[in-house]
């Protein structure tokens, strides 16, 4: 056998896997740098330990996934890059270079499994710990009401009084239990990361434990119909001292 | 020029001019154009001060052929609606007192918080010449409750019920001669985008009655905008 029959061909050596290889970087880099970095900015700060854990878990999935998309885009990129052709009479279909790799189909099911089951695992756990807060006993219950197109509550643990207003205590476990009087609504606190359908007929519950005193924004996310852009409130964080006057002026009890 | 780039800019051309068209319809059809400005009268003493007071007066009709929908009621004449129009504009840190005459018939509201007088000065309405908090839930026939984005803009927060018709005071033809009078006063922020919509649900014929007259601006839901004084 000659030696170019013997010698197997330096795969990696290869000026189109060069490219592709420092594509990947730099496409890997951006896609994560944009994604998990910038996309995160407009969610705002976070307000509670569940918003913080969920801007973290969306980080740190974007910058585990960015390789897989980075390798992807390299692909397109320098495929489009040197397989185009301009101009009449397009090379025949058989000069296409499509070659079939066992291998290399196998790394990327197994890999991409494997950041699949990553992300599952590490996202349960993560709720599971937010969810604790809907077993805490000290937790301050609020009925919440939605319909087309505002949103009402009522301070169960503070006297039963209502209000348009939602008014929380700062360090302090809330157990929201949500429903609708129409259509599925969605409450939404945004930066404090909880979200939960509101249905007719049914109440849902969430829990958050407010971790900066400020104010935030309530948002309907589930559309909902002719005003549903304007089904918003804010959403105030008082200290205990500031949450107890508010409660008390507007007939409540501690 | 090539026929490829050419194809591809008409392409990008027509879906640009299909979508501006829709966009274009939709903005002309989403709304009433005419608005009603607060009348001005005199200064009124508040909570927060003597501010600059302004009245408004709006009527709600059990069907659409009172003429603010035009003739024979418009494309929608059973749809119960607010009239003569349905966007305002009221100046900035002023009392803005409304003025409802309400023609309708009503019921038991599904929300009883929607019953109670919200954000009004001194928290109370007039209803019938009688100065209370709330009217029983069971005497409902709508609400004007009034709210914005929860963007910079002041959080004005304004709901009030409104006194139904009894059921033996509705005429067979025509609007009854002895509607329920509501007047309420609120003391507006800084400049802002609002809306108001009806709260008792009171679409007839759609799911939860909050679609129909609910759901179509000009009818129970319109603008409400905060203007520089």
């Amino acid at each position: 056998m000659s030696d170019l029959q013997t010698k197997k061909p330096q795969w990696w050596k290869s000026k189109d896997v060069k490219v592709t290889a420092g594509l990947w970087v730099v496409l890997s880099a951006l896609i994560a740098y944009i994604g998990g970095e910038v996309n995160s900015r407009p969610m705002g700060e976070a307000a509670s330990e569940t918003m913080a854990n969920t801007i973290h878990i969306m980080k740190l999935f974007t910058w585990v996934s960015a390789p897989v998309a980075g390798l992807v885009a390299a692909i397109a990129v320098k495929a489009l890059m040197q397989k185009m052709h301009f101009g009449d009479n397009p090379p025949a279909e058989a000069d296409h270079q499509i070659a079939d790799s066992p291998k290399a189909t196998a790394v990327w099911v197994i890999v991409s499994a494997l950041l699949c089951l990553f992300a599952l695992v590490f996202g349960m756990v993560v709720f599971q710990r937010d969810n604790n807060t809907l077993l805490d006993v000290h937790a301050a219950d609020i009925n919440v009401t939605g319909q087309q197109w505002a949103w009402n509550f009522d301070y169960a643990d503070s006297g039963n009084f209502q209000s348009a207003d939602l008014y929380l205590p700062v360090n302090k476990p809330v157990h929201f239990h949500v429903t609708s009087l129409d259509v599925v609504h969605s409450f939404w606190i945004v930066q404090m990361g909880i979200k939960v359908d509101a249905n007719p007929g049914y109440i849902t519950e969430t829990a958050v434990t407010p971790t900066k005193i400020g104010v935030y924004d309530l948002r309907c996310a589930e559309l909902c119909g002719l005003l549903h852009a304007y089904m918003q409130k804010k959403v105030h964080v008082v200290s205990q001292q500031d949450y107890n006057n508010w409660v008390t002026s507007h007939g409540g009890t501690i | 020029m090539n026929k490829r780039i050419l194809g591809a800019f008409l392409t990008v051309a027509l879906g640009a001019g299909t979508i501006a068209g829709i966009g274009s319809y939709v903005a002309s059809a989403k709304n009433d154009s005419r608005v009603l400005a607060a009348t001005p009268a005199g200064t009124l003493e508040t909570p927060e001060g003597t501010l600059p007071h302004y009245t408004l007066e709006m009527s709600v009709y059990p069907d659409s052929m009172f003429g603010g929908h035009g003739k024979d009621g418009g494309p929608h004449p059973d749809y119960v609606s607010y009239g003569p129009v349905t966007n305002f504009t009221v100046p900035a840190h002023s009392a803005v007192t409304i003025t409802v005459h309400q023609y309708d018939s009503g019921e038991t509201i599904t929300n009883p918080f929607f019953a109670k007088a919200h954000g009004t000065m001194d928290g109370t309405i007039t209803v019938n010449g009688q100065k209370v908090t709330q009217i029983a839930p069971d005497t409902v026939g709508h609400t004007f409750t009034l709210h914005g984005l929860a963007n910079g803009q002041d959080q004005l927060f304004v709901s009030v019920p409104l006194q139904y018709v009894p059921e033996e005071d509705m005429p067979e033809e025509g609007y009854s001669a002895t509607p329920s009078v509501t007047t309420f006063t609120f003391i507006t922020g800084d400049e802002g985008e609002y809306i108001w919509n009806c709260e008792f649900p009171c679409g007839d014929g759609s799911y939860a009655r909050f679609g129909a007259a609910m759901s179509t601006m000009g009818y129970m839901s319109g603008h409400f905008n905060v203007v520089k004084a």
